[in-house]
């Protein structure tokens, strides 16, 4: 990219003539010229583009390019027509197909306006994962609910509708396809014959395996672009805070609001360099380390806590649930809903007292305070989810006829109920918030729209709709339904009651944190739980797919004995045989991983080292610049006193390395 | 070039989808909105003047709209008139999928206010007074302006030369991941 020229770079006040200065850029132009003419056609449009020059000028270059590239090779046009032809058409088809996906472009561009890229960083987020559970709706819906409905619809109702079930999801839907007691695993007789089975086994695995690469896709590229780049020697405070200002936000108010955000950041980021400056005494740090060794025993010892109660509430429900089977009370079923009451009240009071924990303690940057605040949250949430996962598979398999079932309608309560607080914490939290704000206490002020806990909220709800697709495949309808209206409310309270938030800038960051924890404790999680239950708990045996089976995995051994002896398969029993099913498969493919994992990590080391060097050899061509600049003005000062003075000699010998333009850097 | 019919023909519009970052759905959006300021213009004019353009609700409030217009303005008369071609590059520069490059350019010549294709201590404080509240609690002394510059001169300034030129300024940039998402303007 070295050979564009930049136009605007000024070229030294020595003041080439006019000619000398059109010679130089014809022969820059050219050279260009050429260069593009040698690139393939995508490229050549991709490095077009990335010209930083007037449209006219990028038009002219391309004219001039083209017919270079003509003429070298007059028997490929044919080839080049048919290839840019095709280029075009399809990336047409991707721009219409874009302009389809495009959903609510109007409202986030309103959004973006008023409240900046770090809010919308929220509403992409909760799109993102829309989109992610709307992929996974078709996925089951095509490959587990349509044969099952057409095959055999398992409607069996002994309960009328009562509007409860939307709540508890017990009566009504019990045995319906919501849930995994709704489908039975038959081979439905078709040509060929369709196994429900294998299906669902299949549907799932494959859906959780693309979840994961999409993923690791999703986190490996934001990763790349913010944190990489980001790692050098020099800490771009003020740097940082300009170069982020919002060109997408078009509101008067919001700029200025901006405009002064960002001036007291800058008085702040001065001040943090100064007081940088003075240490802290002993014992003054001893205070501040013993108050945070406090308070994270504390927010540890609030986490232990409401798993215990949880824990011990979900044991009491099963106990009392197996003396009465009268299914039909309504207080019964609506007892049912206690628990996920108690956990969503858990998740909306203990992070409030986090945030009072967080107040007692004094943080040397408000960065390492949202952070710890985030890991507080997760540790609390992901512990939430790991007792509650801990006690639908060990205590309730023994105790339920169709535990998997009893599992997806506790899922789906959670949800439910998570959703009802959401609402209600948006109207309470923000509106009232609000009210108390700009009424009765006018220094608490507007409440600023809190991204993180926000986010959080959204993350732990696709942690447990994750959970639930082995027990209820048709989960991502609620949470499509979920997270639409979510979208909406939130929009609504956002711009009725909020503020955007004060300290601005990082948004890309934290979004990479966002979609690594996503990944993380959240998908990771999710998956072994499924992955344990599917490899080594026993189904329930009188409902479900998988009745009768000592494990759901052994629909698969069954199937690979089966394909055995079919002709023109044998491949598949092979890979099976020999690589799924062989632990030096695992081994080599680990080791192999391991020792990749390893050339890259020494290549970046490389890199790193070249880049120390580069920097360095800056700074060098910099002194040299600065003693050139002198030896200049010194050569000019004596020849003016030459002029003067006839008889005066240089003494000087020049002692700068002849050597100096070797030291520019190759390519910045 | 620019036209008065409401649609582009459909070369036009393939050459603008290849030579900028837009696609087709937003040229033709570009192409509609340029012709309504056209017709605000008095008597029919390929370009349109600086102070039309700016009266886009996407430029109205923006604290660089001048330095827009001067930088992306191919006018022999330097008046940040913009032409239909020169709209287009604005839109691409300031557009989603336009690299960093192109992104960190334009950014740079719109803080160099005074177009000597470096940034000194003069355009360093007019930029930090464009971005900077009117309040007096936010904004700076001058005192602190001093110290900031120096910051951010001791920051970014790798040569030391006392000014910040392009690529200093790109290295600056190619760190600051917010940039790239925050450099942006939706028609």
């Amino acid at each position: 990219m070295s050979v564009f020229p930049q136009p605007g770079t000024s070229l030294g006040n020595q003041g080439p003539t006019a000619y000398e200065l059109q010679q130089v850029v014809e022969k820059n132009t050219s050279e260009l010229v050429s260069e593009l003419a040698n690139l393939s056609d995508r490229a050549r449009i991709q490095a077009i583009r990335s010209l930083p020059m007037s449209y006219d000028d990028r038009r002219r270059i391309r004219s001039r390019a083209i017919s270079v590239k003509t003429s070298k090779n007059i028997f490929n046009i044919d080839c080049t027509q048919h290839v840019s032809r095709s280029f075009r058409r399809i990336g047409a088809s991707v721009a219409s197909a874009r302009q389809w996906l495009v959903v609510w472009h109007g409202t986030l561009k309103e959004i973006g306006g008023r409240f900046g890229t770090s809010v919308l960083s929220y509403f992409l987020f909760l799109k993102w994962l829309l989109k992610f559970n709307v992929f996974s709706l078709i996925i089951n819906f095509c490959f587990i609910t349509i044969p099952q409905i057409v095959h055999a619809p398992n409607i069996s109702n002994v309960t009328g509708f009562r509007g409860l079930e939307l709540l508890t999801g017990v009566g009504y839907f019990n045995q319906s396809v919501l849930f995994y007691g709704g489908y039975n695993g038959e081979v439905i007789v078709s040509e060929p014959p369709y196994n429900m089975q294998l299906a669902y086994f299949f549907t799932i695995a494959a859906y959780l395996v693309l979840c994961g690469v999409s993923l690791i896709y999703s986190m490996s590229r934001s990763f790349q672009k913010n944190f990489v780049l980001e790692s050098g020697p020099v800490s771009g405070g003020a740097w940082r805070l300009l170069c982020s200002w919002d060109f997408s936000v078009v509101n008067e108010k919001a700029i200025q609001n901006n405009k002064n955000n960002l001036g007291t950041q800058l008085k702040e980021s001065l001040s943090e360099r100064l007081q940088m400056k003075h240490t802290m005494s002993v014992s003054e740090r001893m205070k501040y380390l013993s108050l945070h060794v406090l308070a994270w025993l504390l927010s540890l010892g609030l986490a232990v806590g409401s798993c215990a109660g949880i824990y011990f509430l979900g044991i009491d429900q099963l106990e009392t649930s197996k003396l009465d089977h009268n299914t039909n009370d309504l207080t019964v079923e609506a007892s049912t809903l206690l628990l996920p009451v108690v956990v969503s009240l858990i998740n909306l009071i203990v992070p409030l007292l986090y945030s009072l924990i967080s107040i007692m303690e004094r943080y040397s940057n408000p960065r390492a305070k949202i952070y710890i605040g985030i890991t507080r949250n997760v540790v609390l949430k992901m512990s939430i989810l790991g007792i509650l996962c801990y006690y639908w598979l060990n205590s309730v398999p023994q105790k339920m006829a169709c535990w998997e079932s009893f599992v997806g309608q506790s899922v789906y309560r959670l949800l439910m109920i998570d959703f009802i607080f959401c609402l209600f914490g948006t109207f309470f939290g923000e509106f009232l918030r609000n009210v108390i704000g700009t009424r009765c206490v006018p220094s608490l002020g507007v409440p600023e729209f809190d991204i993180a806990r926000n986010v959080l909220d959204l993350i732990y709800a696709q942690t447990l709709a994750w959970i639930g697709i082995y027990f209820s495949p048709l989960l991502p309808v609620m949470q499509v339904i979920k997270l639409f209206i979510i979208f909406y409310v939130k929009k609504f309270s956002l711009s009725m009651n909020c503020q955007p938030p004060k300290h601005t800038g990082r948004a890309a960051q934290m979004q990479t944190v966002f979609i690594a924890l996503l990944f993380f404790p959240s998908f990771v999680g999710a998956l072994s739980m499924v992955a344990y239950t599917v490899w080594s708990l026993k189904p329930s045996n009188y409902c479900g797919p998988f009745q009768g089976l000592q494990t759901p995995f052994d629909t698969i051994l069954s199937w690979t004995v089966y394909i055995q002896n079919l002709p023109g398969t044998h491949w598949v029993w092979w890979i099976f045989e020999n690589m799924l099913r062989n632990e030096l498969f695992y081994y080599l493919v680990t080791l192999i991983i391991f020792v990749i994992t390893y050339f890259l990590w020494q290549i970046t080391q490389g890199r790193k080292e070249l880049i120390r060097t580069l920097r360095q050899q800056i700074v060098n061509e910099g002194k040299d610049k600065a003693f050139l600049l002198n030896r200049l003005q010194n050569t000019q000062k004596q020849g003016r006193q030459k002029e003067s003075f006839r008889n005066q000699e240089f003494d000087q010998t020049p002692h700068f390395n002849p050597n100096w333009i070797n030291t520019l850097p190759l390519d910045m | 070039m620019g036209g008065k019919a409401s649609h582009l023909p459909k070369e036009s519009l393939s050459e603008y989808q290849e030579l900028t970052f837009l696609t087709k759905q937003e040229i033709n959006e570009a192409h509609k909105k340029f012709c309504q300021l056209q017709t605000r213009e008095n008597g029919p004019m390929e370009r349109v003047s600086m102070q039309i353009i700016m009266t886009l609700p996407e430029l109205k409030s923006n604290p660089f709209r001048e330095r827009i217009c001067h930088v992306f303005s191919t006018s022999d008369r330097k008046d940040g008139s913009l032409s239909f071609e020169d709209f287009l590059d604005l839109l691409s520069a300031f557009s989603d999928s336009a690299t960093l490059e192109i992104k960190s350019h334009y950014a740079f010549r719109i803080f160099d206010f005074d177009d000597d294709g470096t940034l000194d201590g003069e355009d360093l404080r007019k930029l930090v007074n464009c971005l900077t509240g009117e309040t007096d609690d936010a904004r700076l002394t001058s005192e602190e302006m001093r110290q900031l510059i120096g910051n951010i001169l001791e920051e970014s300034d790798i040569d030391k030369d006392g000014t910040v030129n392009l690529s200093e300024f790109q290295h600056v940039i190619s760190r600051s991941p917010d940039f790239v998402s925050s450099f942006k303007i939706v028609l």
